[in-house]
């Protein structure tokens, strides 16, 4: 009796029968998943990872201190720092230079982590795709108006103000000073 | 000599309806393919160019008519620029004997004209079978040009495929040969008019509804479709025999593979479904007593016969995966050809039998 019934669900298909059902179902419930991606986009969770770009102080300073620990947490060598000391001030430095060759980036945040003085920001932009991939070897300038239009608000972790950690930065004056 | 050139005048016009009804179908069906297949598998499908993507097979025709045509190093070129035309053309000749409406004969300038068939020759079915398999030469032609080892797979399986699926077509449809007793596709149409229950998946004293489900499978194999998508196994052999293929020739074999379908479907409709015939005695318009347009019902449900046979091919498509090719070969000459062979004896016996008036 067994194999009769097997038999006889071979010879009308009766697996692939179900198949068709499955799919005819699908039809007939319509709901499709999908995003149509430029004219809508989806809601990016809180702590996405885009675009890197390098802060400034509100008043307009670069947090940047040349220190290069972002470039020795890289996994993939997307940095490149020349530091150099500010001109007329020999306890400190800035990056005279700031490369990313965003082509090898990977986005796992470890530069933002790395960086003692939070002049690294992960931003939510992601349209970066370019027809000449040289387009995506940025420079300083480049990087500080990425993060000058995705911080607008510059202050991410105000304890970072505090004068013993700020004496570190190429303030130019504008910080205050290590008291005494 | 003028009854001559008008004939051909006719005739002409005929062509060049069907072949346009033709080709607005193919593109119909490439963007209905897709939109089917999205549904059933919960996406959209195209929905970039004009509402909804209405558009896309212009666009799509657009793209293949202005894209470079190459033609790979090493490869025969004569037989690479034959290979498409000679998988187009038969797809496309084999509409020139099936019945789209009623036969009723009309009188136009002194000759008598058959507005629904471009020719009623006496082996119409044949005739199509015979062109379907020189189908094939195109395809393994153009496997074997391109000078690609995936093109030659591609090419191989096709020809193998397509020679052991063609035999069960053409047994299956010998039981409704013997019921029709014509191998005029007019001929075989009209026997099956008056209802539902004189179509031959139905009709007594045999009814072919085993025969049916063999040409429905040994047409989806020959039209190279999934399940049995060997000669063009994307996942195996990149795209198979047309891997080198490029712009307008592309399009070609792909204006081929959905012109084969429609043919297919055409055919599956004249032969088992009844063809133009309604499911019902007659048509609704000539019992109103509107006897001169009641071929626009026939015409309409040989259209919704053909349409349902080609959804079907995208729903088979929308749930099965490919067949291996062992699988293949055991299925088409281990069940298929008994099957339809069995089907030629019942069908001879019961015809013997209980002769159809």
């Amino acid at each position: 009796m067994k194999k009769l019934v097997a038999w006889f669900k071979t010879i009308v298909f009766y697996e692939i029968l179900v198949g068709m059902k499955a799919t005819m179902s699908h039809l007939l419930h319509y709901k499709p998943i999908t995003v149509q991606y430029p004219h809508e986009k989806r809601t990016l969770p809180d702590n996405y990872r885009g675009m890197l770009g390098l802060l400034r102080y509100d008043d307009g300073t670069e947090k940047c201190v040349g220190c290069d620990l972002c470039e020795a947490a890289c996994p993939s060598r997307v940095i490149r720092v020349v530091s150099a000391e500010v001109p007329a001030e020999p306890t400190k430095r800035y990056a005279k230079e700031y490369y990313m060759d965003m082509t090898r980036c990977l986005f796992c945040g470890m530069c933002v982590d790395a960086c003692p003085v939070d002049a690294l920001g992960m931003s939510r932009e992601f349209e970066w795709s370019v027809y000449d991939k040289r387009q995506l070897h940025l420079n300083k300038e480049q990087l500080l108006a990425i993060g000058d239009r995705a911080f607008p608000v510059r202050e991410k972790r105000l304890e970072l103000q505090h004068p013993n950690v700020a004496f570190f930065n190429v303030s130019f004056g504008h910080v205050p000073q290590k008291p005494n | 000599m003028t009854e001559l050139s008008l004939r051909l005048a006719v005739s002409v016009v005929q062509i060049a309806a069907v072949m346009g009804v033709v080709m607005l179908t193919v593109m119909i069906l490439t963007l209905a393919e897709r939109k089917v297949l999205g549904w059933m598998q919960d996406r959209m499908g195209p929905m970039e160019v004009g509402p909804y993507g209405i558009l896309q097979p212009i666009a799509d025709g657009l793209k293949l008519f202005f894209k470079e045509d190459i033609v790979p190093a090493g490869a025969n070129k004569f037989m690479f620029s034959l290979a498409p035309i000679l998988a187009m053309v038969p797809a496309l000749i084999g509409f020139a004997v099936v019945p789209f409406g009623p036969s009723h004969k009309v009188e136009l300038f002194g000759i008598t004209i058959e507005p629904f068939v471009i020719s009623d020759i006496n082996i119409g079915i044949l005739y199509i079978l015979a062109f379907t398999s020189i189908g094939a030469y195109g395809i393994i032609l153009g496997g074997w040009a391109s000078n690609s080892k995936y093109s030659l797979l591609g090419g191989l399986r096709s020809a193998a495929q397509v020679i052991s699926y063609e035999l069960n077509v053409g047994l299956a449809i010998v039981g409704v040969l013997i019921l029709a007793g014509s191998l005029s596709l007019v001929k075989i149409t009209e026997a099956q008019a008056g209802g539902f229950w004189h179509w031959f998946v139905f009709a007594l004293p045999a009814p072919q509804i085993f025969a049916f489900v063999v040409f429905v499978i040994s047409a989806v194999a020959e039209t190279n479709r999934v399940p049995f998508d060997l000669p063009e196994a994307e996942s195996e052999l990149v795209a198979g025999f047309f891997t080198e293929y490029s712009g307008m020739r592309f399009a070609f074999f792909f204006i081929a593979e959905y012109a084969n379908m429609v043919l297919v479907s055409c055919v599956a409709a004249a032969m088992f479904l009844g063809g133009w015939n309604a499911p019902y005695p007659g048509t609704i318009l000539a019992h109103v007593g509107l006897e001169q347009v009641a071929w626009i019902e026939n015409l309409a449900w040989f259209t919704v016969k053909a349409y349902a046979f080609l959804f079907l091919f995208f729903w088979l498509r929308a749930t099965l995966p490919r067949l291996r090719y062992d699988q293949l070969m055991k299925f088409g000459w281990k069940v298929m050809l008994p099957i339809a062979l069995g089907n030629i004896v019942v069908t001879s016996i019961a015809v013997y039998l209980f002769p159809r008036g």
